[in-house]
C-alpha cells in the first residue's frame, strides 16, 4: 500500500472532523428523508402510489446526496498539499523516495476514500427506497459511480489548487468557486445561449456549442445518468470522458507544480 | 563525495548562485559559512534535489543531481533548517511512514526504527505524539528520519537554528559521532563556534560566489586530517623576536610569517612530532620562549576579514 495513503488515512481520522463530518452527512440525508416523506404525504396521504414515492425519494436523495458531497469534497483535498507546506513537511516528502505522482496518488486517493465512506455510510439510507419500489440496482448503481466521477474530479481540481496556492485558506477558496463555476455558471451560460437559439426538435436539435457547458456540470452529468439504459450515449459518455479529461488534466498539472515546489517548500 | 562545478541559480531578476565550486572529500565534516542570502540554503537544497541550478553540475556519489534524482536522493540524508514534523504523528509513526518512503523492506523496516528510536534516544518517547516533544526532541526525532536509509551523505541546513545550548552540544557531539562512521557531512551554519570544533575544512560564500580570505583561500582549513600539511604555531617569546625568527628558520620544515618583538608566527610541515623538535630546537638556542601554540578562534577572524562583519 502506499505509504502516504495510509498516513492521510491515518491522521484524517484522528482530526475531529474524521467523525463529526460523516455524522452530520448522515443527519442531513435523514432529515432531507423525513422532509420529503412528510411533504408528500401532508396534503394528499395515500393518494401516491408507492413507486411514485420511491422515485421522488431517490431523486431528491441523488441530488442532495451529491450537493452535500460537493460541499465536503473541497474540505478533503483543497488543503492536502498547502498543509504540507503550511508545516513545512513537503521537503521530508520530495527528499525521500517517494516520486510525485505517488505523493499526488497519496493524496488523491486518500481524500475520495473518505468520500466514499460517507457514500457507503449512506447506503442504507438510500437504500429505504427499495421498500418503496420504482428504483432499482442499475439505477442506485449508475448515480453513485456517477457521483464518484463528479467528487473524483472536485477532489483532482481542488488538489491542483492546493499544489499551486501556499496556503489552505486560499485553495480552498478557490476550490469552492471552481465548484460554483461549475455548478451554476456554466447553467447560466447554457441558459444565455439557449435564450438566443431557435430549437424546435428537443434537446436532440440544440447545437452542440450551446450543450457544452452543460457537459462540465456535476448536476446535468448525474441528471444524463437518470435516463434509460439504452440513452445513456452519447450524454452521459460525453460528460463522462469531459470530467475523466478534467481530472487527468488537473492531475498533469499538479505533478508539474510538486516537481517545482522545491522553491517553495 | 560531493562535487559543485560553476553552479547557478536565478530568482526572478536576482542571483541566488553565481558560478559556486565546491568540493567535498568522501569522509569529510565540511562547513559553508556566509552571511544571510549568501546562497547556502540554495545550494543545499540543489544538493538534495529540491531543486534544480540554471547551469553548472553538482554530483554526489558520483551521481548528477539533476539526471539521476532518485539515485541521489537514496545515498543523500537532508535537513532543512526549519525541520516539518507530522505534530499529530506518534513518534514511532512518524520513523515508519519514512522507513516506508525510504522504500526500506518491510521485514527490516521494524528493527531500522527500533535502532533509530535507540539511536536518537527516543525509545522512551516512541508513544508519544510528536507535538508533545521538546524543540531539542523534535531535531533529533528529524535527524533519526534523516538516517533512517543510511545514507552516505548529510546535508544539513542550519541544524542548530533555535536549541537551546545543551541541545546544540547534543547536536555536535551526534555530527562529530555519525562522521566518525564514516558518513560525509555538508553543514551550513552561522554558528562559527561549532563549525570551528567539528569541521575539517569551511568554504566561505556570499553572493552565490567562492569568497577568498585575506590569503586567497576559498576554503579554510581548521582541522587537517592529513597530518604532513603545514600547521601555523604562534611562538611568544620574552624579547628579541628577530633573534628567534634567525634560529626558527634555520630549523627545517619551518617557515616564519611573521614577526614582532615578542612573538613569531611559523608555519610547521611533516609530522606533529617535527612541531615538538622544533620547540627544543629554539630553546636549546637560548630563546626564551613563554608560549607555544596554536592562534586561536581563526574561523571567525576570517569571517571577520572577508565579510566585515560579525557573524549572528
Amino acid at each position: 500500500m502506499n505509504p502516504m495513503i495510509r498516513k492521510e488515512l491515518r491522521q484524517r481520522m484522528r482530526e475531529r472532523r474524521g467523525w463529526i463530518l460523516p455524522s452530520l452527512y448522515l443527519l442531513a440525508l435523514c432529515a432531507i428523508i423525513s422532509f420529503v416523506y412528510y411533504e408528500s404525504y401532508k396534503d394528499s396521504p395515500g393518494t401516491q402510489q408507492g413507486w411514485q414515492f420511491g422515485v421522488e425519494l431517490f431523486l431528491t436523495l441523488a441530488y442532495s446526496q451529491l450537493a452535500l458531497l460537493l460541499l465536503m469534497a473541497p474540505i478533503f483535498s483543497a488543503g492536502a498539499l498547502t498543509i504540507e507546506k503550511e508545516q513545512r513537511t513537503l521537503p521530508g516528502l520530495l527528499t525521500s523516495l517517494l516520486g510525485p505522482v505517488q505523493i499526488w496518488w497519496g493524496k488523491f486517493a486518500a481524500s475520495l476514500m473518505f468520500i466514499l465512506l460517507l457514500l457507503v455510510i449512506g447506503i442504507p439510507v438510500l437504500s429505504a427506497v427499495f421498500a418503496f419500489g420504482g428504483v432499482g440496482p442499475w439505477e442506485v448503481g449508475i448515480v453513485a459511480f456517477t457521483t464518484v466521477v463528479i467528487l473524483g474530479t472536485i477532489s483532482a481540481i481542488s488538489l491542483y489548487w492546493s499544489s499551486t496556492f501556499r496556503r489552505s485558506v486560499h485553495a480552498t477558496a478557490v476550490s469552492y468557486v471552481t465548484v460554483v463555476l461549475m455548478t451554476v455558471v456554466t447553467l447560466i451560460i447554457f441558459g444565455i445561449a439557449m435564450s438566443r437559439v431557435r430549437t424546435q426538435n428537443g434537446w436532440h436539435s440544440i447545437p452542440v456549442m450551446v450543450k457544452v457547458p452543460l457537459y462540465l456540470n456535476p448536476l446535468f452529468f448525474l441528471t444524463s445518468a437518470l435516463v434509460p439504459k439504452n440513452q445513456l450515449y452519447p450524454e452521459w459518455f460525453t460528460c463522462l470522458g469531459a470530467f475523466v479529461a478534467v481530472a487527468a488534466l488537473c492531475a498533469v498539472l499538479t505533478l508539474r507544480n510538486l516537481r517545482r515546489s522545491g522553491d517553495v517548500a | 563525495m560531493i562535487e559543485v562545478s560553476l553552479i547557478q541559480k536565478r530568482y526572478g531578476g536576482s542571483r541566488a548562485l553565481d558560478g559556486f565550486s565546491l568540493r567535498v572529500e568522501k569522509g569529510e565534516l565540511f562547513g559553508l559559512v556566509g552571511p544571510n542570502g549568501a546562497g547556502k540554503t540554495t545550494l543545499i537544497k540543489i544538493l538534495s534535489t529540491l531543486i534544480r541550478a540554471d547551469s553548472g553540475s553538482a554530483k554526489i556519489a558520483g551521481f548528477d543531481v539533476a539526471t539521476d534524482p532518485l539515485a541521489v536522493k537514496s545515498v543523500v540524508g537532508y535537513m532543512p533548517d526549519q525541520p516539518g514534523l507530522y505534530q499529530d504523528m506518534r513518534v514511532r509513526e512518524f520513523l515508519e511512514f519514512f522507513a516506508d518512503a525510504f522504500r526500506i523492506p518491510s521485514q527490516r523496516r521494524r528493527a531500522v526504527v527500533e535502532q533509530a528510536l535507540a539511536d536518537s534516544g527516543l525509545a522512551a518517547r516512541a508513544e508519544s505524539f510528536v507535538e508533545e516533544l521538546s524543540f531539542g526532541m523534535k531535531q533529533r526525532l528529524f535527524l533519526a528520519k534523516t538516517l533512517l536509509h543510511s545514507p552516505q551523505v548529510l546535508l544539513l541546513d542550519e541544524p542548530a537554528t533555535g536549541l537551546d545550548p545543551l541541545a546544540r552540544v547534543d547536536l555536535r557531539d551526534q555530527l562529530k559521532r555519525l562522521n566518525q562512521q564514516g558518513i560525509t557531512i555538508l553543514l551550513s551554519s552561522h554558528i562559527l563556534a561549532d563549525l570551528q570544533e567539528i569541521c575539517s575544512r569551511v568554504a566561505l560564500i556570499a553572493g552565490g560566489k567562492n569568497q577568498q580570505d585575506a590569503a586567497g583561500n576559498s576554503v579554510i582549513e581548521l582541522r587537517s586530517a592529513d597530518s604532513s600539511l603545514p600547521r601555523l604555531y604562534e611562538v611568544g617569546l620574552l624579547q628579541d623576536g628577530e633573534r628567534a625568527a634567525q634560529f626558527a628558520g634555520a630549523f627545517s620544515g619551518v617557515k616564519v610569517m611573521d614577526v614582532e618583538p615578542s612573538r613569531i608566527l611559523v608555519e610547521i610541515s611533516g609530522e606533529p612530532a617535527q612541531a615538538s623538535e622544533f620547540l627544543r630546537h629554539l630553546v636549546i638556542s637560548g630563546v626564551q620562549v613563554v608560549r607555544f601554540d596554536r592562534p586561536p578562534a581563526t574561523l571567525e577572524q576570517r569571517y571577520r576579514e572577508v565579510f566585515g562583519e560579525k557573524p549572528r
